[in-house]
């Protein structure tokens, strides 16, 4: 490699936002990261989002998945939306405490606060950005789509468990995704088993991490 | 294999880059990785040029992307970012009543927008017909009319 395609800096962590409505799996898709992650060489930390209290990153920490300093959590007050797109000052700050606290970091999972279909990151926030949907809460989610739907680099549908119970049609809900979001890549899962995990840590290292 | 590129050489336009991306372009060796708008906010990509070389792009926080941005400059070869043209949908609301009820609605969706003088310009991430589906009920009784000349998003 030439002098001049590479530096002496080392490139900064990987920020990975994990965004979705309330109830989704977003915390329990971390929970399965963390390990997933670990397991490839990653050095991994987590910010958890929430609107008035510090629910989820207490839920990381009582799981023993990761030492507690690797895990910050940001209380956003108002809008969920706001902290992770306009004005992600918040988080920005806590990343800027992660890497200076932990040296070794190669990627920074930031999860937004649960809310609806139409949240999105700043790409000024995270390099990438999975959004997941409930697929218990009905087969039509993709067709609205919802901007966090359609723009985020990938989708994951979890739950898959739980469709049949509620008569929503995983087929269809993953052709539909796919038709909305252009092409650009879905994934199943079911984070409660770990069902589908893998090809979403293969999804990441290839589209970001860069490790293989 | 994949060029792994850890930072941003210069711009295309310095002084000291440009006489030799003309070599080597002359050369036919400048490649152009082209790039959304939005893609050059990221840190981190993986994308590839018009020749096909796969680049893994992971920069330092204080390095960016943008067009004309050098990733790669030697003998072989030089790869240099170029941005796609923005696209923007141009609205004209019947009134001011309607230039209120437009704004808050494109607001509230949080797009991106633009002003030009009466009109209201909304930078299109998507798919243009998603864009008016959610500005049917506008659009449909005129309180908003699409102009389809988009000179005004020079």
């Amino acid at each position: 490699m030439s002098p001049d395609t590479q530096s002496p800096d080392l490139p900064a962590p990987a920020r990975v936002g994990i965004g979705g409505p309330v109830g989704s799996g977003k915390t329990a898709l971390i929970e399965q990261l963390i390990p997933l992650l670990g397991t490839r060489g990653s050095s991994v930390a987590v910010v958890t989002n929430d609107l008035v209290t510090r629910e989820d990153a207490e839920r990381l920490r009582r799981g023993g998945l990761l030492d507690p300093h690797r895990i910050l959590a940001v209380e956003t007050g108002a809008c969920p939306h706001t902290a992770i797109r306009e004005d992600p000052t918040m988080n920005l700050e806590a990343v800027d405490r992660l890497v200076e606290s932990v040296p070794d970091l190669s990627v920074i999972l930031i999860e937004s606060g649960g809310d609806n279909l139409a949240s999105t990151f700043s790409l000024d926030l995270v390099d990438y950005w999975l959004f997941v949907i409930d697929a218990a809460d009905g087969d039509d989610i993709p067709r609205k789509r919802g901007p966090g739907v359609v723009r985020a680099d990938l989708l994951v549908i979890n739950k898959t468990d739980l469709a049949p119970l509620v008569g929503a049609d995983l087929g269809r809900m993953q052709q539909e995704a796919r038709e909305v979001r252009g092409g650009k890549p879905v994934l199943m899962t079911n984070c409660a088993t770990g069902e589908g995990l893998d090809a979403v840590v293969e999804r990441l290292s290839h589209d970001v991490l860069f490790d293989e | 294999m994949a060029l792994r590129i850890h930072r941003v050489i210069g711009l295309a336009r310095d002084a000291d880059l440009a006489e030799r991306l003309h070599r080597l372009e002359h050369a036919g060796r400048l490649e152009y990785l082209t790039l959304a708008r939005d893609d050059v906010h990221r840190r981190r990509l993986r994308a590839r040029t018009d020749r096909e070389t796969e680049c893994l792009i992971a920069l330092p926080r204080d390095q960016a992307l943008s067009d004309g941005a050098v990733l790669v400059l030697d003998e072989a070869r030089a790869i240099v970012v170029r941005l796609t043209v923005e696209r923007w949908l141009t609205l004209s609301p019947r009134n001011e009543a309607s230039a209120l009820e437009l704004g808050y609605f494109a607001g509230n969706l949080h797009w991106r927008v633009r002003f030009a003088g009466p009109r209201l310009l909304i930078a299109l991430e998507g798919p243009k017909e998603d864009y008016l589906a959610r500005l049917e009920p506008l659009l449909r009784d005129g309180r908003a009319v699409e102009v389809e000349d988009d000179a005004a998003a020079g």
